[in-house]
């Protein structure tokens, strides 16, 4: 075969900050959809009118003080439900569906390296969930007690739960299919059931850490969920960086479709 | 520039593709099997894709799994439907651009859309083309990076006759450029002016290599079938059978058709026959001599 020289069009290596940017838009535009949105933005919305309700109740046998019912509703909804749910739904998508779909191929056949495109998937994951999260939590623990203990304990602890879950489920995404499914399972047996269970099986728990914080701020006791403040940060941001290692090291295995 | 030594890929108790072993050059080649042959899977372990159960795969003398410059210099059309649905295309392969560390990304996308003529300004999502725009559209993402290697899994499929017609001269004029350009396809039609130069998949196995008509020729156990046009076909055909020229003959209408396994005796001797036998041979046409008859011969043995 006879070669033609014809010149190549110029190109230079793709930067790691290049690298996050151009993951971090792409999957962010890939994860937003209506449909999530709008799921998502009534549970939020619902959880902002469970505050409403629980606070213009007025007080119960059960907790007396509208900030052991605003920590109650925080740690039960808030952070049981709220968080881990939208988390799982974005985050084990941004990888997972693209996985799924086939369109993963376009980041993956690149030379590109391969952790700060897990790190640009975590990244776009958490732009989405943080707020979608963090502002129903807070809003609806205002409306139960507006002081700047419960509102500021609820913002600490969401945000540590969204960055310890969005970590976790980026990674879940890329090991399982279907891993909304086993996200969900995991969220309903350990993460619920399990980790109000003992101190050991909250200390492996993400909610562990995030009540811990909640309670550490308020100043209300609550079992199981009594680590350090200090602790309940570091832990999930930890839990975060081990996960995107993790995603990274996963990418460079995974059978891409 | 793409290599598989005895290349196997099981899944669970399914062995997609068994003991593959080639090398291929610049140029264009095709790979042509029946669908579920095993060439889809093949494709994705010589682009890293995958990694191969046994054996070794390299392209440009390194697996592209593992070697994150080699993945620069490969262009894959893979088979998969996804795109990325809400860009439009400008966008989508302006993405493939930057990812692969083009100067000026924007205008590299316009330029290989132009190639694949789709409208580099059209802002509709990709997600809204048809089948064969979001074909050109991924051929378009695989030529960004102006590759080494081409890897084009089916990217016929789906294009009418004219798109297919200049989507196969843009092949040949990359394979002229001394690129590999390695193309898939089930359609025997199509493999046939993509390039002569083939590789035969079955049920994961590679049947056979090499230039098809090469190939016809290596099938010494099967006669090849040849049709003779003349003015007096029965007097010719008593000549072939009685100079052991042909083993059969089969008069239809005007025309003499032959069977011989020897073609090229069949070929010197066939006008002095006819000559002989005062009959007027009008035209010589091999029947048997095109990829159809190759690929049934060596994919289902009949």
């Amino acid at each position: 075969m006879t070669g033609v020289v014809v010149p190549r069009r110029e190109r230079h290596p793709v930067g790691v900050v290049a690298t996050f940017v151009i993951t971090y838009r792409v999957f962010l535009r890939q994860i937003v959809t209506r449909s999530r949105l709008v799921a998502l933005g009534v549970l939020g919305g619902l959880v902002i009118l469970v505050g409403w309700a629980v606070g213009v109740s007025g007080p119960t046998t059960k907790h007396p003080e509208p900030l052991t019912r605003g920590v109650d509703l925080t740690i039960n909804l808030g952070l049981t439900v709220v968080v881990p749910v939208v988390a799982l739904v974005f985050a084990a998508g941004v990888l997972g569906d693209a996985r799924e779909d086939g369109t993963l191929v376009y980041l993956w056949l690149r030379p590109l390296r391969r952790w700060p495109l897990a790190l640009g998937a975590y990244f776009s994951a958490l732009t989405v969930i943080a707020p979608l999260t963090i502002i129903p939590v807070v809003v609806s623990a205002a409306l139960i007690d507006n002081s700047s203990d419960l509102v500021v304990a609820a913002l600490l602890a969401s945000a540590v739960a969204v960055v310890g879950y969005t970590g976790l489920f980026v990674l879940l995404g890329t090991l399982l299919r279907r891993s909304i499914v086993w996200g969900l399972a995991y969220i309903i047996i350990w993460e619920d059931i399990a980790s109000g269970l003992g101190r050991v099986a909250a200390r492996l728990s993400i909610r562990g850490y995030a009540g811990s914080v909640l309670t550490d701020q308020t100043g209300v006791v609550v079992d199981s969920f009594d680590l350090s403040r200090s602790w309940g940060i570091i832990v999930p941001l930890v839990v975060a960086v081990v996960a995107v290692a993790l995603t990274s090291l996963r990418l460079d295995r995974v059978d891409v479709a | 520039m793409v290599q598989a030594i005895n290349v196997s890929k099981i899944f669970g108790d399914v062995v997609a593709v068994a003991d593959v072993s080639f090398s291929i050059g610049p140029g264009v080649t095709a790979l042509l099997g029946p669908n579920g042959a095993g060439k889809s899977t093949l494709f994705r372990m010589l682009c890293g894709l995958t990694p191969p159960s046994r054996g070794q795969v390299a392209i440009l003398g390194s697996d592209a799994r593992h070697d994150r410059e080699v993945r620069g210099r490969i262009g894959l059309v893979g088979q998969e439907e996804g795109l990325f649905d809400r860009l439009s295309a400008r966008r989508f392969v302006e993405i493939a651009a930057a990812t692969h560390g083009m100067v000026d990304p924007a205008r590299v996308a316009a330029e290989v859309l132009a190639e694949v003529e789709i409208d580099p300004d059209d802002p509709k999502p990709v997600g809204a083309y048809s089948k064969g725009m979001r074909q050109r559209v991924k051929v378009a993402t695989g030529l960004v990076n102006d590759p080494d290697v081409l890897v084009l899994d089916e990217p016929l499929a789906g294009l009418d006759p004219v798109q297919r017609r200049r989507m196969i001269t843009l092949f040949h004029r990359l394979g002229d450029e001394g690129r590999c350009v390695l193309v898939s396809s089930h359609v025997l039609d199509e493999v046939a002016r993509i390039g002569s130069r083939v590789l035969v998949i079955a049920q994961g196995r590679l049947t056979a290599a090499g230039d098809y008509r090469a190939l016809r020729n290596m099938m010494d156990d099967r006669p090849h079938r040849i049709r003779l046009l003349v003015d007096n076909p029965r007097a010719l055909a008593a000549r072939l059978i009685a100079g052991g020229t042909a083993m059969a003959v089969r008069v239809e209408g005007e025309s003499v058709v032959a069977d011989t396994l020897d073609v090229d005796r069949f070929g010197r001797s066939v006008a002095p026959l006819a000559r002989d036998a005062g009959v007027r041979l009008r035209e010589v046409v091999p029947l048997d001599d095109d990829l159809e008859s190759v690929f049934r011969y060596l994919v289902e043995r009949r």
